[in-house]
């Protein structure tokens, strides 16, 4: 083969080419004055508002700098995390969640000092491995949401104290020709009826020194699910509101059905995280909203279930360095500025936790929200919250644990009676999360 | 001196000075790299190397978090034997894989000869069983979530409008039906791309084979057993190892409709190793799973090549 006389022309194509693939492909190049921050916005309008004033706020005070949204949508943030710390660009703060052992452990966050928490009048976080990393942005809590008109068609006025009392209410607001309850098996948000009865019985009582919590004993094999009496009574009164009321064909519909089927006045009572009433304005919910807390399977007391008791909001990451770290510091603290905060809690529906920052619950314009939230704050005052699981950091379930929460409500659903298996799910999967810490 | 010969050695006058020779060779082998090097750079990058990476995450309990993982040897693949999750999803990606390959192997060739037959609105036709193929595994796999809801989804509205209320089902939910929903959106996906490799081959086949058949009186079934399927038997070789691997990778259609669910029913292999490695942190476990699997799989691919190949020769 005659090879053709143009070799250095091919030569000279090829590196251009090589030259061009490597700028594209390379690292935009990070401004110096920018924090950048992530938040799972992912279309929630309360989120965004928040994060417009949050970042308004610091602009206005540390002038030539910018806050830069990273928005993590509807994702928990763990690949984006795992990806940034393996190309070490991890943003300068980072909203936690339960991820906050995880970074802290790789050692990509910086410890607040006792004095950020002081300043704001925030109650402590337990320290983890010594250190305090994260901002407590508010009390978030789960229980019952219930359309009023309906459970007061069905001439129900007070949240039932007792699982028993919940089925034959569900029962009575049935026989009025509503859909007692609004239900998906098909993503997370299957797992929330299970969540809510293991968080209010397993784990109703917090910790003492002298009474570990479930997850202690478990991690210490002291008390296995397999063999737990209130675990199985749990699953077999899941099974029960199941097999009752929960329609056929509920698994395929997922959380936005459900959303849909509640605000749409579709159905009684939906079982889901006090974020919803950050909802209920867009959707133009015009009806009454009362939140109501987890009844009791086990002849303990109804309660909300505060998910926001483990270490979480925000942190800042090894990325802050210098200047970097003393602006990010400054992000933090306007976080609590009146009006930032007061955003944060009407996005959310969280109730205040900075005792020093006048903003105490969300406020809202619309009736029926404010009446949600009114609710929601006389609720939780009456019959008060447990932490359930979120105890600390180093005293809470394996991650991947909402997984398996899911998939046994997924069987349960699709009429698994085999409770030994489904234990023994929860156990094995516990085991297998346990590893990957 | 033979004229085959003389053809071979030109004469001295003719060849061309050894200088010349060296340079010629060398912008060869320039022109090799430059052409072969960039795509050789990048297929090692993110191919070669993560792979080799992952073999050697596999004797590590790393979770993904830290930068420093400790060695601990084979003690992943030792748990991968006693894992019943990982067999389940073996299973389950087995049962999904013989179907896949069954219908990719031999339902498009029925598809195919059926429709090289068709002779008005040619294009029309394989176009409509092409398309889906065209479609982003996403949109495919959203299109069958809202197809399948049971209260709101096209095929119980269709049930429901023919008064078939009884029939109606789950079909994600219900453990018995969603193994079939996933093989559905599968099959509806790629059907078109199988049946156009077939179409492909019947192009190729002799018109005097044919011609030869139906003066011998053949009907339409041997001429399919006789001339097509034996004439077809490469792509049948291509198709059932493209079908292997499109049933072993599934993980895209379980992302985008069941999510391993219900339970744990749908989790296929490479849907677990997601799991482990990103949901549960267990990315050496993860690893070991994946190197596990690569190696079931070159023996499996192993076996079928050289069985389509017997066949073949004996043919």
């Amino acid at each position: 083969m005659r090879v053709p006389s143009c070799g250095w022309r091919v030569a000279v194509a090829g590196a251009l080419l090589l030259v061009l693939l490597a700028a594209c492909s390379a690292p935009e190049k990070q401004a110096e004055k920018v924090i950048r921050v992530t938040r799972n916005i992912g279309g929630r309008e309360g989120f965004r508002i928040h994060f417009e004033a949050w970042k308004a706020a610091f602009e206005k005070q540390n002038p030539g700098w910018k806050m830069e949204l990273i928005d993590l949508g509807n994702a928990s943030g763990a690949d984006f995390y795992k990806s940034k710390i393996a190309t070490g660009d991890l943003p300068d703060i980072v909203m936690t969640w339960q991820l906050a052992k995880f970074l802290s452990d790789g050692g990509h966050l910086i410890p607040l000092s006792d004095e950020f928490y002081g300043k704001f009048g925030i109650p402590p976080p337990p320290p983890y491995k010594g250190k305090r990393y994260t901002t407590q942005s508010g009390i978030q809590v789960q229980g019952l949401a219930v359309n009023r008109k309906m459970w007061n068609d069905a001439g129900i006025t007070e949240p039932p104290a007792t699982w028993d009392e919940f089925l034959a209410d569900l029962q009575k607001v049935k026989d009025r020709g509503y859909t007692p309850l609004v239900y998906g098996g098909k993503d997370w948000s299957a797992f929330m009826p299970l969540f809510l009865s293991l968080a209010a019985n397993l784990y109703h009582d917090r910790p003492t020194p002298g009474k570990p919590s479930f997850t202690k004993l478990r991690d210490e094999r002291k008390v296995l699910f397999a063999t737990d009496p209130t675990a199985r009574l749990i699953l077999q009164r899941v099974a029960e509101l199941m097999d009752r009321f929960v329609p056929k064909g509920a698994g395929s519909d997922g959380y936005n059905e459900q959303q849909r089927d509640f605000y749409g006045g579709k159905g009684a009572t939906w079982m889901m995280g006090c974020w919803l009433g950050g909802d209920l304005e867009p959707h133009q919910v015009d009806f009454e909203v009362e939140y109501w807390p987890v009844p009791s399977m086990t002849g303990k007391s109804p309660v909300f279930i505060q998910t926001s008791e483990i270490p979480n909001g925000w942190a800042i990451t090894t990325s802050a360095s210098g200047e970097k770290l003393t602006k990010a510091i400054s992000a933090l603290e306007l976080f609590f500025d009146p009006q930032v905060y007061q955003l944060f809690l009407n996005g959310e529906m969280q109730i205040g936790l900075a005792e020093r920052v006048n903003a105490k619950a969300p406020k809202c314009a619309s009736a029926p929200v404010q009446k949600f939230v009114d609710s929601m704050v006389a609720s939780v005052k009456r019959y008060g919250t447990t932490p359930g699981w979120h105890n600390a950091l180093d005293d809470f379930p394996p991650l991947s644990f909402e997984h398996v929460m899911r998939a046994v409500s997924q069987e349960l659903l699709a009429g698994n009676r085999d409770y030994d298996k489904l234990l023994k799910m929860l156990d094995d999967e516990w085991d297998q999360g346990r590893k990957g810490e | 001196m033979p004229p085959a010969q003389a053809s071979a050695s030109p004469p001295a006058a003719s060849l061309p000075h050894p200088s010349s020779r060296r340079r010629g060779a060398w912008r060869q082998r320039l022109a090799c790299v430059v052409l072969v090097g960039p795509a050789l750079v990048l297929y090692a990058g993110f191919m070669v190397v993560p792979a080799l990476l992952g073999g050697c995450y596999s004797l590590t309990d790393w979770n993904g978090w830290t930068a420093d993982a400790t060695f601990i040897g084979l003690a992943n693949f030792r748990d991968l034997g006693k894992d019943d999750r990982f067999w389940t999803a073996a299973r389950f990606t087995l049962f999904e894989t013989a179907l896949i390959v069954l219908f990719f192997t031999f339902g498009s060739l029925v598809l195919a000869v059926l429709l090289d037959r068709v002779t008005r609105m040619k294009g029309l036709i394989r176009g409509l069983f092409f398309y889906p193929f065209v479609l982003s595994m996403l949109v495919s796999g959203l299109l069958f979530n809202y197809l399948a809801n049971y209260r709101e989804g096209a095929v119980n509205l269709l049930l429901r409008w023919l008064g078939l209320e009884a029939w109606t089902q789950d079909w994600m939910g219900s453990p018995d039906w969603v193994p079939y929903f996933i093989f559905a959106l599968v099959a509806w996906s790629a059907l078109g791309f199988f049946t156009t490799l077939y179409l492909a081959n019947l192009q190729t086949v002799p018109v005097e084979l044919y011609e030869a058949a139906r003066m011998d009186g053949a009907g339409a079934v041997r001429v399919f057993t006789h001339i097509q399927v034996p004439l077809l038997l490469p792509t049948i070789t291509t198709n059932s190892v493209l079908a292997l691997i499109t049933g072993i990778n599934l993980f895209g259609q379980i992302v985008v409709t069941t999510e391993g669910g219900p339970g744990f029913r749908t989790v296929t292999i490479s849907y677990y190793i997601y799991q482990l490695g990103v949901l549960s942190n267990r990315q050496g476990y993860a690893s070991a799973v994946s190197v596990a699997t690569f190696f079931a799989l070159v023996v499996v691919a192993c076996i079928q090549v050289s069985l389509m190949r017997r066949r073949t020769v004996a043919l």
